[in-house]
């Protein structure tokens, strides 16, 4: 039993407050805790959850208070959403700036003054670089580290020359996804695109199974798309720690078709760009960097164009300019041809007619030469010759027998006949003897052998 | 003209029998043919070069509509 006048509970709830507020009144606190039964209602920008802190080996609760943020705590929390990537929400490991409050319906509140957005971003880069590593350590045969670069078989694939057909994995209601098609469609080149369409949820750590089903859809629609392009972005600048995702980055780098990753965001690249054939910034960025892929093609296409019309025109103009020299060597050297055979003939020609009458006119002399001198020669013979005869006439006159009878020689003739030999005639033969013209007979008498020089003339 | 020929043989041709020609090893028998055959080939060379240049002026311009 008390013997003391019972207080009412609101002067009892004002002794507590009184005294938390001379104890904690002005005073804040960081500290460490994980949040838990996080609710928000936007329309007042309220936040209401419960910090707690769990015993590292038990994982069993030891400490468990009531929290809200509003105001300027409000704030900080969605600076903290835009600087992580990271959703306040829970199960998030938080250091925050607060200040203790008494209410006396309420009870025991911690009030969000501030949250360290460092903080969550250290424990989130320590976590990022644990899944980098370990998608490196236990998938070697398609992701390795050169340098500070990922190279992933994703990113080694070859783009086709033109993107065309294109699987887009998004939120339905993503403003990034409008911004991707908008850009793509309206084009300044009027490419035309085949977009399917995959929708998941792309926030939320815990949506990752989802998303990777999107991915293998795309693999099992058995269709030739040219890329796939991740896209998120437009809205609230949260939540990308899906990106961060072991099996997701693992997909996407495993992937057979090339990824474009617009998942626009402010911080470093998540793991799926890391992982990514071409990670872009924006979806805005990633339809451009497809355009631009594009038109990259179409401008090799127009110089492939220009060369071979210059390239034409150039061996049109060799060909007609070589054709043409053929053509003046040809006419000019078969002109030249024909006029030095022209004039060789005319020469041979010419002396064709001309030697023969020379040689006639030779021929014509040496004979008339010949003529004359027969004529000469022959005339002089005949004289010759006449001179002989008439020689020869008067020495046969000389000695002619009528001639010799003259001169007082006798023929002495035996037995008719007329001899000269002595030897023929005998003593006693009658002979006849011819002088001048008288015939004598006579007997010879006597012979002997004559000395006298009766015949010295 | 032969139907077979292409444009590289016919030039071949046409500069091989220049060449003759301009050597002056040509035989007065075969000039008159060779400079008949030089002719067709040069008729035929320029049909061919106009013609195709033509078709490829055409080309180009179909191209230059289409751009």
């Amino acid at each position: 039993m008390s013997t003391a006048q019972p207080l009412r509970l609101s002067q009892l709830t004002a002794a507590i407050s009184e005294t938390l507020n001379n104890v904690f009144g002005h005073r804040t606190f960081w500290i460490v805790a994980d949040v838990t039964n996080h609710t928000f209602r936007p329309d007042k920008n309220y936040h209401n959850f419960d910090l707690v802190e769990k015993d590292p080996a038990s994982n069993t609760l030891i400490a468990k208070i009531q929290a809200k943020a509003w105001g300027k705590g409000a704030v900080s929390i969605a600076e903290f959403q835009t600087l992580t990537g990271q959703r306040f929400t829970n199960n998030i490991n938080v250091l925050v700036n607060v200040s203790v409050n008494f209410h006396p319906v309420y009870g025991l509140q911690l009030t969000i003054n501030a949250i360290d957005s460092n903080f969550t971003l250290g424990l989130l880069e320590a976590q990022r670089l644990a899944t980098l590593a370990r998608l490196v350590r236990e998938n070697p045969e398609f992701i390795r580290k050169v340098g500070d670069d990922f190279i992933t078989r994703n990113k080694e694939l070859a783009l086709n020359r033109v993107i065309q057909n294109i699987a887009v994995i998004s939120s339905k209601t993503s403003a990034g996804w409008q911004d991707f098609r908008h850009t793509l469609e309206n084009n300044h080149f009027h490419y035309a695109f085949t977009v399917d369409d995959y929708f998941t949820v792309v926030q939320g750590e815990n949506n990752a199974q989802q998303f990777l089903t999107r991915l293998i859809d795309v693999f099992n629609s058995a269709k030739d798309y040219d890329v796939v392009v991740i896209i998120r972005g437009g809205g609230a600048q949260t939540d990308f720690l899906i990106f961060d995702d072991y099996m997701i980055g693992k997909a996407i780098a495993k992937f057979p078709v090339p990824i474009i990753t617009g998942i626009g965001h402010q911080k470093n690249e998540t793991i799926a760009d890391l992982m990514a054939h071409t990670p872009t910034k924006t979806p805005t960025k990633a339809a451009e960097f497809i355009v631009n892929h594009n038109r990259s093609f179409e401008d090799a296409i127009n110089k492939f164009r220009q060369n071979i019309i210059i390239r034409a025109q150039q061996k049109f103009a060799a060909d007609f300019k070589a054709l043409g020299q053929v053509n003046n060597t040809i006419v000019n050297k078969s002109h030249n041809i024909l006029a030095d055979h022209k004039d060789k003939l005319y020469t041979m020609g010419t002396s064709i007619l001309t030697k023969p009458r020379v040689i006639v006119y030779n021929k014509l002399n040496d004979i008339g030469q010949i003529r004359s001198n027969l004529n000469t020669f022959s005339s002089i013979y005949i004289r010759n010759q006449k001179s002989y005869l008439a020689h020869f006439v008067s020495m046969i006159k000389i000695a002619s027998p009528e001639n010799t009878l003259k001169r007082g020689f006798a023929i002495i003739k035996n037995k008719n006949k007329i001899t000269s030999d002595p030897d023929d005639l005998a003593i006693g033969n009658e002979i006849g003897i011819i002088l001048a013209d008288k015939e004598i007979t006579a007997t010879v008498t006597s012979k002997k052998e004559y000395d006298g020089n009766d015949f010295n003339v | 003209m032969e139907t077979t020929l292409t444009y590289e043989e016919a030039y071949k041709e046409l500069a091989a029998i220049a060449k003759e020609i301009e050597s002056e090893s040509v035989s007065v028998d075969v000039l008159a043919q060779k400079v008949r055959r030089a002719s067709e080939l040069i008729t035929w060379c320029q049909t061919k070069l106009r013609t195709t240049e033509a078709e490829v002026n055409k080309i180009i311009a179909q191209m230059d509509k289409q751009p």
